[in-house]
């Protein structure tokens, strides 16, 4: 018997809508405080920081090539004499934007193979969980990297071919935080009403995953942020003259005695954004724990 | 009979809330335990039953406090006693029996550690002379084969059995007091019978005193000698069992009389609207807003627990000037006579599921007439769940034919057309599992509309909503919210107001009441019957509860073990069972509250 205390006000969250569900207990953690605003200021330096640039990113020979900082050039200049704080202003575009497309991508991909098979379960189950494990036993850089030379190098494709990568992950996340929903009741309420699929999956089931999901998009961010650095440090994504963050690390590295930072602001920016998406869904774990502490009201 | 087992007097329960301030809980609840005798305290849920059965432990449960009282055991104060005291007792004199075994045993240790444990610590015994008690404890609970039965863990044994083997663990060391928190509920009806049976017993055999748990007013009156009726923490009535029974003064124990279903007669039952409130009340009437009888003098004062002649006491300021009948004499409207038409005919249904040898369902057939009222009765794994999932299509049967007005329905609910979706509706048990949390109740209640009511045009489903609302006695304003938001039995009621907005002309109810207090229980079948009447709706019942079924069923029909034993009337079946199954199944209802059957008439 529950004991004889009124429910500590049980009524707040569910009345807001669902942004601020989300947030508020998000900005409740420190890691929360810490991650928003960081992340924001990176968002914000990604997105207007082009705006700023004094000089234009790919112009050769604007200062002496591998020259220090100095009051011309904030941050020094690369070995071809390009000017870095214009190209480190400009270059982080694809440093957001290709992860976030391939994340969103496993998460279409992932997330509707997963939900599928833990409502249909049986034969699809074991079939789209097969798959999951063979997609997670090839290596993922050595996948990319056959994948995007056979295939081409346009940012679609990158997108398309890093998404591939995290689907198995994303898939596994999404099934088993839908396993235990739909033996719920009210899907199968839904079912004797003749609801399709695709809606019950996307009505009843999707609403109450949706919080583990959340945590899921901003850690597997994290790893994609890392991993399209990684492809374009390595040649594999943007081509020069592209700025890309992951680009300049790999052609300033022999400048590290000349002018560090040519290589150490582009991997600063790595860095710290990855770091502000690792400490966002730490929050929003720290949330989910608590909600599923509290969702359900205890019989 | 003047020798004290334990005593509480003036006790106080609060607890602290986030902000720091104190809820009072059970507020000056005095008590006497004496040897061989059984108190019943009875309520419903949130009155406060729990928190003082641990008072009467000597403890809280976390963020509690007792505030005031003392609480006696053999000449010593429990609620002044150091911890290393009440350690010593607990489980020694004074033992307690939860009302979840599956919680209250180790799921990762062998019975028989669990057994040995308080025996070796209170008592001092070990090798053979422990094993010894062990089993002999076993064997006095009922458990067959003990000496096997100590090597098995807790997930190895049915639920009535973990309940005896948490009995034997509370009797372990020969306890002068048993704490007894509802130590039936959530158990078959003749599990039940058979636990009641085996504790009268032992606190005959071993003159312990018992303070007995319940909401269960039919069930404590037929253990109980003197009767505690607890209300927002406070003790309302007491007196003996069947003097209290017979003529309740207060208007709470005449409401939860009334609320209860008989399986001894067919008769109707008043639903409690409202709930507990949660605290105490000390300025005016803690029951006067759910009070049938109230007027301004109840809420002028809180009234005082007023000694009455026979050892008897009340808290209500009207009760010599209200007359009460100690039964509802009202009569339940009996459902409409039914149709020569069969609704549903169910023709050789074979169920299985696939990791169990037996077939849930065994060749099961049964024809329906079309306005009837039929309950599917049975134990939990019977197959009777089973049967609704067939006849709803949500558990395509493997063989047989579902028949519905005539027509042959396709074995999967997806097959069939959305005429026969409409047609045929359910409601579940666990208004939890059946509401999406993330869903307002509004959303809920206006897909059934969307699909299935082309009567009702895009702009009127607000208002549709509305009325549905109110149908099942709900504020308009409970379409905005969620159903955390709501009680169990307003879930509940959103459920059946979801199912009989598709207008069906068979409702199919899946043990809607087992996961509510009798009070509650009471509104749902109140609504269910009226509803069913309104719209001339055939409802298939399915309920391990008897009571439940004399209550609102015209027929009856017994399930066991996947098969078909009993079908008739629902009066017939009651009076004179053919099959051995019912007989077994009627002869474990307890007797009528306060009739020569029950224990004792002192």
């Amino acid at each position: 018997m529950s004991v004889a205390i009124a429910p500590p006000s049980l009524a707040s969250p569910a009345q807001d809508g669902p942004l601020t569900r989300v947030w508020r207990p998000i900005l409740g953690t420190r890691e929360g405080r810490m991650g928003v605003p960081l992340a924001g200021v990176m968002v914000i330096l990604i997105v207007v920081g082009r705006f700023a640039a004094p000089y234009p990113p790919d112009k050769i020979g604007v200062a002496i090539p591998g020259s220090a900082p100095s009051w011309e050039h904030l941050l020094g200049a690369d070995g071809l004499g390009r000017d870095v704080l214009s190209r480190f202003l400009t270059g982080g575009t694809s440093v957001l934007v290709t992860p976030l497309g391939a994340v969103s991508v496993s998460f279409l991909l992932g997330g509707a193979l997963g939900l599928l098979a833990a409502y249909r379960g049986g034969v699809t189950d074991q079939v789209v969980s097969r798959l999951f494990d063979l997609l997670l036993t090839i290596p993922p850089l050595l996948t990319v990297l056959v994948l995007l030379a056979s295939l081409g190098r346009s940012p679609l494709i990158i997108i398309l071919v890093v998404g591939l990568v995290f689907i198995p992950w994303v898939g596994r996340v999404a099934r088993g935080a839908a396993q235990p929903v739909v033996t719920n009741d009210y899907v199968h309420a839904a079912v004797a009403r003749g609801e399709s699929t695709w809606w019950i999956l996307r009505r009843e089931v999707l609403p109450n995953i949706a919080a583990p999901l959340i945590g899921a998009f901003s850690l597997y961010l994290t790893s994609g942020i890392v991993f399209v650095s990684t492809l374009s440090f390595l040649g594999l994504g943007d081509q020069p003259p592209s700025s890309s963050w992951g680009l300049m690390v790999a052609e300033s590295r022999g400048l590290i005695l000349t002018n560090p930072a040519a290589a150490l602001a582009p991997a600063l920016g790595i860095a710290v954004v990855s770091v502000s998406f690792m400490l966002i869904a730490d929050a929003v774990t720290r949330h989910v724990l608590r909600d599923t502490g509290q969702g359900r009201p205890a019989r | 009979m003047t020798e004290e087992a334990l005593t509480a007097a003036g006790v106080s329960v609060a607890y602290r809330r986030p902000d720091g301030s104190l809820t009072t809980v059970v507020s000056g609840v005095s008590l006497t335990l004496e040897p061989g005798r059984v108190v019943g305290l009875v309520g419903e849920s949130g009155c406060g039953k729990t928190s003082l059965a641990l008072a009467c432990m000597g403890t809280a449960a976390e963020g509690g406090v007792i505030t005031c009282g003392s609480v006696t055991l053999d000449g010593l104060d429990l609620l002044t006693a150091p911890r290393t005291v009440l350690r010593a007792l607990w489980g020694d004199r004074l033992a307690h029996v939860p009302q979840n075994p599956a919680t209250s045993l180790n799921p990762a240790t062998r019975i028989g550690r669990q057994l040995a444990q308080p025996i070796a610590t209170h008592l001092g015994l070990t090798g053979k002379a422990l094993h010894e008690r062990a089993t002999d404890l076993l064997e006095r609970v009922g458990i067959t084969h003990p000496t096997q039965a100590l090597r098995r863990y807790p997930h190895e044994f049915s639920g009535g059995q973990e309940q005896r083997i948490a009995l034997a663990l509370a009797l372990s060391c020969d306890p002068r007091v048993l704490i007894l928190d509802e130590p039936t509920t959530g158990l078959d009806v003749t599990t039940q019978a058979r636990i009641v049976t085996l504790l009268q017993g032992i606190i005959t055999d071993t003159s312990a005193a018992a303070l007995y748990i319940s909401h269960d007013l039919a069930l404590i009156s037929t253990v109980a000698d003197r009767l505690l009726v607890m209300y927002a923490g406070e003790i309302v009535e007491s007196g003996a069992t069947r003097d209290l029974v017979h003529t309740p003064r207060h208007p709470y124990t005449q409401a939860l009389l009334a609320a209860q279903p008989s399986a001894h007669e067919r008769r109707a039952v008043r639903g409690l609207p409202g709930r507990p409130p949660g605290h105490v009340v000390i300025d005016r009437c803690s029951f006067a807003p759910r009070c049938r009888h109230a007027e301004p003098e109840c809420v002028a004062e809180h009234p005082v627990l007023q000694p009455l002649p026979g050892s008897r006491a009340v808290r209500c300021v009207r009760h010599d000037r209200l007359e009460f009948s100690a039964q509802p004499v009202d009569a339940w409207a009996l459902p409409a006579e039914p149709e020569p038409v069969h609704i549903l005919e169910l023709d050789g249904l074979w169920c299985r599921y696939r990791k169990q040898a037996e077939p849930a369902l065994s060749d099961f057939s049964l024809a329906i007439a079309r306005g009837d009222t039929v309950a599917v009765v049975g134990e939990s794994g019977s197959g009777k769940s089973t049967l609704l999932r067939a006849i709803a299509g949500l558990h395509p049967p493997g063989e047989g034919i579902v028949r519905f007005q005539g027509y042959r329905l396709a074995p999967a609910v997806r097959h069939r057309p959305d005429q026969v979706r409409r047609d045929i509706q359910l409601v579940f048990q666990d208004p939890d599992s059946s509401l999406n949390p993330r869903q307002r109740v509004g959303e809920i209640l206006s897909r059934p509309i969307r699909l299935f009511r082309s009567d009702v045009a895009r702009h009127e489903e607000a208002h549709t909503v509305t009325t549905a609302l109110d149908q099942v006695g709900l504020a308009a304003s409970t379409a905005r919210r969620y159903p955390n938001e709501l009680s169990g039995g307003q879930r509940q009621r959103v459920a059946v107001a979801r199912a009989f907005l598709a207008r069906p002309a068979l409702l199919l109810c899946d043990e809607v009441t087992s996961a509510l207090d009798v009070s509650v229980q009471a509104t749902v079948l109140e609504l269910i019957a009226d509803l069913a009447a309104t719209f001339a709706t055939t409802v298939i019942f399915v309920s391990h509860d008897l009571a439940v079924v004399r209550t609102i069923c015209r027929r009856v029909v017994v399930i066991r073990a996947g098969r078909l034993c009993e079908d008739g009337q629902a009066d017939d079946v009651f009076r004179a069972p053919r099959h051995a199954y019912t007989r077994e199944l009627i002869a474990a209802i307890p007797p009528p509250p306060g009739a020569a059957g029950s224990r004792r008439a002192t």
